[in-house]
């Protein structure tokens, strides 16, 4: 298994992926581990290599090297039945109807038929898709349509759910819904992996986060472990701009006003920050700043973590 | 778990469903049924057109009479004579096309005057009787006897092999068999592409992917489809033998039913050649209306051994190019089977035939899975055949 510090208890191993198309690269040693009942948020710009690493996966694109394995050993055909997913290119067949196409796919996967109508039933109930189960997908709203997706991934009681973009496209009452399926799903011990570009409900949701940029993976850890791997960070306010940029160990990040953001060496002492600041001016506000995802994720794809790949 | 087998009979049962559920599938069968009563109209229509001439004869041409009947009687050639007692009484009975010519004037000065042309065939006989009044009349005034060189020059005619009382029949089953496989496998060929290309347009093809094999997906499409096309084809077949056998068009019905099984072997083997064909074009292209453009070139194959079939082995059931070509893959499903059943080819010839059109059927498959699996999950811009048919590994 990879050189991942994350690695104990994995059950899906995604190890070394690398992938080219044609002169382009799309992934480039692409590691990073789910753990049983964890609910992975996979963030990157777009053709950061997100959709690329998930259908390796699911074994709907063939790696040029790497491997990916499930408790242990490579994911094969068998298990790629066990597997949910959410493709990010939207698919159903536009003229079937919802039940039925949810039992059919159900059946793909290996599910018995009364077993597959059951769980379409369930799934359409809970997705608020009842009264229109015998609806011809296409004369669903695009936002039914994405829950007939979802429930698609979910119909032949997945091992393992990847989700290509859940969110996209749906309204804050189906963002909560799908939240709250996502929840359920990884509670019961299945891991989620899935993608998105935003980020604050990445942040709320997910135990652990993976930041890809470039085909690369920049920092894989939860938000707590990405906040560490830089070092410490303090915003100050009161002394005039400008006074802690020769401060040994310290590094201004922001200055708005009379407020500075710095961001302290490891082994510098807060203790000496604080005094220098006093020193400079009168000091009204001094603490501890932790930065949203939104502002790892920034720094981790300009390459700024300690913890990130480097070149 | 679920084998491949059960896979490709899951996606084969989805076929078959959609499309006997579908308004295609009745319009399609109703369609047929049209085409096909159509066609036997004209046929008997321009059957019927061909055997009957009306001539009008005006003056002295009128002596010609019983020459002409007589000779009409012997051509098999239904002539219905008239006489007109001045040209322009005759020339507004060909004008209203109430008669096809009027035959005008004396020896040396006949002629023949019709609206905008005179029908070969009544040209030449009435230049036959003509010509013989002629001869006989200068033989006459020569001192011989006419009637004993009409006895003399008379021709028997034998054949080696006993004729073929139920060749009229033979035609018809053989015209009526390779339109059926004509339609059968063009429809739904053509139904393999639309599918392939609904997949790869809804995307929901990604999904299947993720736990399908492409090769069992595409066996799947390629079986469930040609199913259907089978039950078409024995429907209409049945419809159409029932038809022929009430009406009395056909009375043979032991000829009938014993090209039930060769139309059947030729269905499925030129179906399943098209159809991987079709599979594969469809897989090129991601939007319907990129379809046409990739399926055109594949019904030159299809309709040029169909044109054959009806335009040539009718008349000439021995003609060499089709004899040649009905063995070989691509054309021999149509023409092989038209040949069986105008009664022309030995027992081994439909055998030595499906043996080598599955052997190209074989290395069809494996070539039309290769483009399938190359192209099916690129979208966007139309895939070239060349990129399509590269060897890449990855699993099947």
């Amino acid at each position: 298994m990879g050189a991942n510090p994350c690695s104990v208890a994995a059950v899906l191993a995604i190890d070394g992926l690398a992938k080219r198309f044609g002169t382009a690269t799309a992934l480039q040693d692409v590691t990073f581990v789910v753990r049983p009942g964890e609910l992975f948020g996979f963030v990157g710009g777009n053709g950061a290599g997100k959709t690329t690493t998930m259908r390796i996966v699911l074994g709907v694109l063939e790696p040029d090297a790497g491997s990916v394995s499930w408790q242990g050993s490579p994911v094969d055909a068998a298990m790629r039945r066990r597997i949910g997913y959410l493709p990010e290119e939207r698919g159903l067949y536009p003229k079937m109807r919802v039940t039925e196409q949810l039992v059919y796919l159900g059946r793909l996967h290996g599910v018995r038929r009364a077993a597959a109508i059951a769980a379409a039933d369930r799934w359409t109930d809970r997705l608020g898709l009842a009264a229109r189960r015998g609806d011809e997908v296409q004369k669903l709203s695009l936002g039914n349509q994405q829950r007939v997706q979802l429930c698609a991934a979910l119909v032949h009681d997945p091992d393992l759910l990847v989700l290509d973009e859940p969110f996209s496209g749906l309204d804050p009452t189906a963002v909560d819904t799908m939240s709250d399926v996502l929840r359920e799903q990884a509670a019961t011990g299945t891991p989620v992996i899935f993608s998105s570009h935003q980020l604050e409900l990445v942040e709320r949701l997910c135990d652990r986060v993976g930041i890809i940029s470039a085909g690369r993976m920049v920092a894989v850890g939860s938000v707590e472990e990405l906040r560490s791997a830089g070092g410490d960070r303090y915003d100050v306010v009161g002394p005039p701009p400008g006074w802690a940029d020769r401060l040994p160990g310290v590094t201004v990040l922001d200055t708005t006003g009379d407020r500075t953001r710095v961001e302290l060496a490891t082994g510098a002492d807060d203790q000496d920050l604080l005094a220098a600041a006093l020193a400079a001016g009168p000091v009204r506000a001094f603490g501890p700043y932790r930065p949203p995802l939104t502002e790892l994720y920034r720094d981790a794809v300009a390459d700024r973590v300690p913890g990130g790949a480097t070149e | 778990m679920i084998g491949p087998a059960a896979t490709i009979a899951l996606v084969a049962r989805r076929e078959i469903t959609t499309q006997v559920r579908s308004r295609t599938f009745l319009v399609g069968l109703a369609l047929m049924l049209v085409v096909f009563g159509g066609y036997g109209a004209v046929f008997a229509f321009v059957g019927a057109q061909t055997s009957e001439s009306s001539l009008v004869l005006q003056g002295p041409a009128g002596e010609l009479r019983q020459d002409l009947q007589a000779a009409g009687d012997r051509q098999g050639f239904v002539l219905r004579l008239t006489e007109a007692g001045d040209r322009a009484t005759g020339e507004s009975m060909v004008r209203s096309g109430e008669a096809d010519a009027m035959l005008t004037g004396a020896p040396g000065s006949y002629q023949l005057v019709g609206r905008d042309d005179v029908g070969g065939a009544l040209r030449a006989l009435v230049t036959e009787v003509v010509e013989q009044r002629a001869v006989s009349d200068a033989l006459t005034a020569a001192g011989a006897d006419p009637a004993q060189i009409t006895e003399r020059s008379a021709v028997g005619v034998r054949t080696l092999e006993p004729q073929d009382a139920e060749r009229g029949q033979r035609v018809v089953i053989a015209l009526a068999v390779t339109l059926l496989l004509f339609f059968s496998v063009t429809a739904y060929g053509a139904a393999v592409s639309q599918g392939v290309v609904e997949e790869k347009s809804s995307r929901v093809v990604e999904l299947l992917l993720a736990t399908v094999a492409p090769g069992h997906l595409l066996a799947g499409k390629v079986l469930g489809l040609g199913l259907v096309g089978l039950l078409q084809l024995v429907v209409l077949g049945g419809i159409g033998t029932a038809v022929a056998l009430a009406t009395g068009v056909l009375a043979v019905p032991a000829l009938l039913l014993g090209m039930l099984p060769t139309v059947i072997a030729w269905y499925l083997v030129g179906f399943f050649l098209f159809a991987t064909l079709y599979a594969a074009a469809g897989a090129l292209v991601s939007r319907q209306e990129e379809l046409q453009s990739v399926t055109a070139p594949i019904a030159v194959p299809l309709l040029l051994p169909f044109l054959l079939a009806v335009a040539i082995l009718p008349t000439d059931p021995r003609n060499p190019v089709a004899t040649v070509l009905s063995f070989v893959p691509f054309f021999s499903q149509t023409l092989m089977p038209a040949r069986t059943a105008l009664g022309v080819t030995a027992w081994w010839e439909p055998l030595v035939a499906l043996l080598i059109a599955l052997a190209a059927l074989a290395g069809m498959v494996a070539l039309a899975a290769r483009v399938y699996r190359n192209s099916i999950l690129r979208t966007g811009a139309r895939v070239s055949w060349r990129e399509a048919l590269r060897v890449t590994p990855g699993r099947s």
